[in-house]
């Protein structure tokens, strides 16, 4: 479904990805987790060439791209198939919900304004936001804002939503919602690649957890697998430094 | 010598005849000016190549001389120019039938491009690179993000700067009096002319300056609350 076949990217003479392959099935939610500086976000942002990766394959779906003469039609469509959840909401800011909701639709899918006003409304209740739809991000919480990208990552149908820790720049009280809203959308069938420190989130909602180290990925396997019985030192050692004693031990 | 309050008056009416010249001037510099900076600045973001250098140049020449300069520059260079390619290619029009003004338009555009260029470079620095990522994570082209979501903020970010720019261009235009074109402040020195007011005379232009400058930044505080309405959040 999501096949990433031996990407590699380097920043300068600084290599972030060694040759990392990964797939991912329909419906699937894989869990990234690592150290800062492991590589993680990187790899996401490579999935919809937010980076340019240097080399390797991208497979989503029925569409196939080589990264080494990856062209700017190739990488349009890769990017309409997949969508991004950021840290930061990137909403666009002049545009209200509704607006940030519907300008894909208008723009990239070309739909009539009315069907896309429907669709974007319909998702927008869907998160929570149905009372905000004229709203401008500037008069939305942190978490009401995250709820607007992660409907505006759905307006396009894409194959996979990538989200890149989406809770992190979250007041506390605020990333319960926002787990909320993606644990629901996960439930639907939903692929997912999810890059996130929420530990708890990742045991509950995660079908497989994959751990990445220096621009490797050290281990993979189903949350039990890995937060239980993780097999690698590499992988021992951070979740003893991120997880509190008690968690560690059920 | 005193003092004639009378004759402010008297000039003023005078003067208005004139506003037209200044405002035509200022309205056409601002325009194109702003077309030639935000090309110029694309240019410059964007690293064309080639361009960019070139870009770059015509800015800091432009920014490192006064735009008196460049009016004469224009005025004494432009028809040797003209008159040169008409002679070559054995076209019939020549330089004589330029208007004045025409001068005072080509130049002013140019100094205010110069000037504008830095304007809208940092109303486009202004909006951040996130929401361009988002734009194109949407799958909308690099043309689509900066016309639907770029342009329509750094526009808004760079109304003040734009404002002041106008406002430059308006007290700048007077300097077309250098090649006889006549806008309010030359008006004053010719009203003033046959009875020595000068005072009363510069007084009343001074006036009319004023007049127009506080409109123009009446205007644009209207502008600029309509197009950052969505800048006034409630909500961090």
């Amino acid at each position: 479904m999501i096949a990433l076949s031996n990407i590699s990217k380097s920043f300068g003479r600084n290599q972030v990805l060694q040759d990392i392959s990964l797939n991912v099935n329909r419906g699937e939610v894989v869990v990234i987790l690592g150290p800062s500086g492991s590589g993680k976000t990187t790899l996401l942002r490579c999935v919809n060439y937010l980076e340019k990766p240097g080399s390797g394959q991208i497979a989503v779906g029925d569409f196939h791209v080589d990264c080494s003469r990856a062209r700017r039609g190739d990488i349009l469509q890769l990017r309409r198939k997949t969508a991004m959840v950021f840290q930061q909401y990137n909403l666009f800011r002049h545009k209200t919900a509704l607006e940030n909701v519907m300008e894909a639709l208008l723009v990239v899918k070309k739909l009539p304004a009315a069907e896309a006003r429907k669709r974007s409304i319909a998702l927008l209740e869907k998160v929570g936001l149905g009372a905000k739809l004229n709203e401008y991000p500037s008069r939305l919480s942190g978490g009401q804002q995250q709820r607007v990208g992660i409907a505006r990552a759905l307006a396009l149908e894409p194959e996979v939503i990538l989200f890149d820790e989406p809770t992190s720049a979250l007041d506390p009280e605020l990333v319960g919602e926002v787990l909320e809203v993606i644990r629901a959308i996960a439930r639907e069938g939903i692929t997912m690649i999810v890059v996130t420190h929420e530990m708890g989130f990742a045991r509950d909602v995660a079908n497989r957890v994959v751990f990445m180290d220096g621009g490797v990925i050290v281990e993979e396997g189903t949350p039990d697998e890995v937060f239980q019985h993780p097999k690698e030192e590499r992988t021992k050692q951070f979740l003893r430094r991120i997880t509190p004693e008690a968690n560690y031990s059920i | 010598m005193q003092l004639d309050p009378s004759f402010i008056w008297t000039a003023f009416w005078q003067l208005l005849g004139a506003i037209p010249t200044t405002l035509s001037i200022t309205a056409v510099s601002v325009l194109a000016g702003f077309v030639i900076g935000a090309v110029t600045a694309m240019l410059r973001m964007y690293r064309a190549p080639v361009l960019a250098q070139i870009a770059s140049a015509y800015v800091t020449f432009i920014r490192g001389t006064p735009m008196l300069t460049h009016l004469l520059i224009i005025y004494f260079g432009l028809p040797m120019i003209i008159d040169g390619l008409a002679e070559h290619f054995g076209w019939s029009f020549r330089s004589v039938s330029i208007p004045m003004i025409g001068f005072a338009y080509i130049s002013f555009s140019i100094t205010a491009g110069a000037y504008m260029s830095e304007v809208v470079r940092a109303g486009i620095l202004a909006v951040d690179r996130g929401q361009v990522e988002a734009a194109q994570s949407v799958g909308m082209t690099t043309f689509q993000s900066l016309r639907r979501i770029v342009f329509p903020q750094a526009l808004a970010a760079a109304l003040p700067n734009l404002a002041n720019s106008v406002i430059g261009m308006l007290h700048g235009s007077t300097l077309a009096f250098a090649v006889s074109v006549v806008d309010i402040n030359a008006k004053a020195q010719i009203v003033a002319s046959t009875n020595w007011k000068f005072f009363e005379a510069y007084l009343a232009a001074a006036l009319i300056f004023w007049g127009l400058t506080v409109l123009i930044e009446r205007v644009a505080a209207l502008i600029e609350k309509r197009v950052g309405a969505y800048n006034r959040g409630g909500v961090a």
